[in-house]
């Protein structure tokens, strides 16, 4: 058995434990093994809001205690929290104006490398947010928190083919702007 | 676009997250804010079906039909009220179906 399986068991245990018996210490389980990767989840989604995350991520676990009679054990309960927070943090991100920093499809196809290489950690942070939205929540899931294409989908709520559209166009940009950085870098090395 | 570049573009992506957060008190405020679960409730369900059953045997109380559909069926013979009998017995079948169908939709 997999190590993800056997997570997926133990969770499906406590679950059950907490609708049987009104277990509360089975559910403050599942919130130790939970909270720290559905609240990176939102922080990244809020581009680092901890305080806005962790109002959402409670809001996430609340609703999770609410409605866990409906958790049919289709998916892994990890995937099925990761949804609830992702919804959340949706219906959070409809009720805002959007801002000037959400990147759109169009300035995100002129991404382009810096002139100068600088450090490559931070000006690839500046490249990851000059991806189209759905690109960087996409390669969030699918590489960062380590989903499958499958478990994207669901969390995301989007078509398989969508998702694997948007972790390809994602990773074609940074892939060009890699190439970019490393030739800005040569010239540098070379001037 | 080759292979090591899309590994490099995967690292970096890695290396830009910060993984879980820690605790740091966040569950256990959470649990502080947890309300009772709300069971559900089945008595209506219940209600309903009973009211439905007594319903539906006052409204055939005076009528021979369901006597009659009954004595047809046992006898074997395809009278009028038999498949009237039938037809009704399918159409709740078929209504407890969907409802199952459209249940297992919502889960």
């Amino acid at each position: 058995m997999t190590d993800g399986a056997a997570e997926a068991r133990v969770d499906q245990g406590l679950v059950t434990r907490v609708l049987l018996g009104e277990d509360r210490r089975a559910f403050e389980q599942l919130v130790l093994r939970h909270q720290g990767m559905v609240r990176a989840q939102l922080r990244r989604l809020l581009h680092g809001d901890a305080a806005g995350a962790d109002d959402l991520a409670q809001e996430t676990f609340l609703l999770a205690w609410r409605k866990l009679d409906q958790f049919r054990g289709d998916a892994r309960f990890s995937t099925w929290i990761y949804r609830i927070a992702y919804s959340c943090f949706l219906q959070a991100y409809r009720k805002q104006p959007r801002t000037a920093d959400d990147a759109s499809e169009g300035e995100a196809e002129r991404l382009h490398a810096p002139p100068h290489a600088m450090d490559l950690e931070l000006d690839f942070k500046r490249a990851m947010r000059r991806l189209s939205a759905a690109e960087q929540t996409v390669l969030l899931h699918c590489v960062q928190m380590g989903l499958s294409h499958e478990e994207a989908a669901y969390v995301l709520a989007m078509p398989l083919g969508t998702v694997k559209t948007h972790a390809t166009r994602g990773k074609a940009k940074l892939k060009a702007w890699l190439a970019a950085w490393n030739e800005a870098a040569r010239v540098e090395e070379a001037s | 676009m080759n292979q090591s570049q899309d590994d490099a573009i995967e690292e970096l992506l890695r290396k830009q997250f910060d993984g879980p957060v820690l605790d740091e008190g966040f569950s256990r405020r959470l649990l502080q804010r947890l309300p009772q679960r709300r069971r559900r409730v089945t008595w209506p369900l219940w209600f309903g079906i009973a009211t439905g059953a007594v319903a539906c045997w006052l409204a055939l109380l005076s009528s021979p039909l369901p006597r009659t559909a009954w004595r047809d069926w046992m006898s074997g013979e395809w009278s009028a009220p038999t498949i009237m009998l039938l037809l009704a017995a399918l159409g709740m079948a078929m209504l407890a179906l969907a409802w199952g169908v459209a249940e297992a939709d919502d889960r």
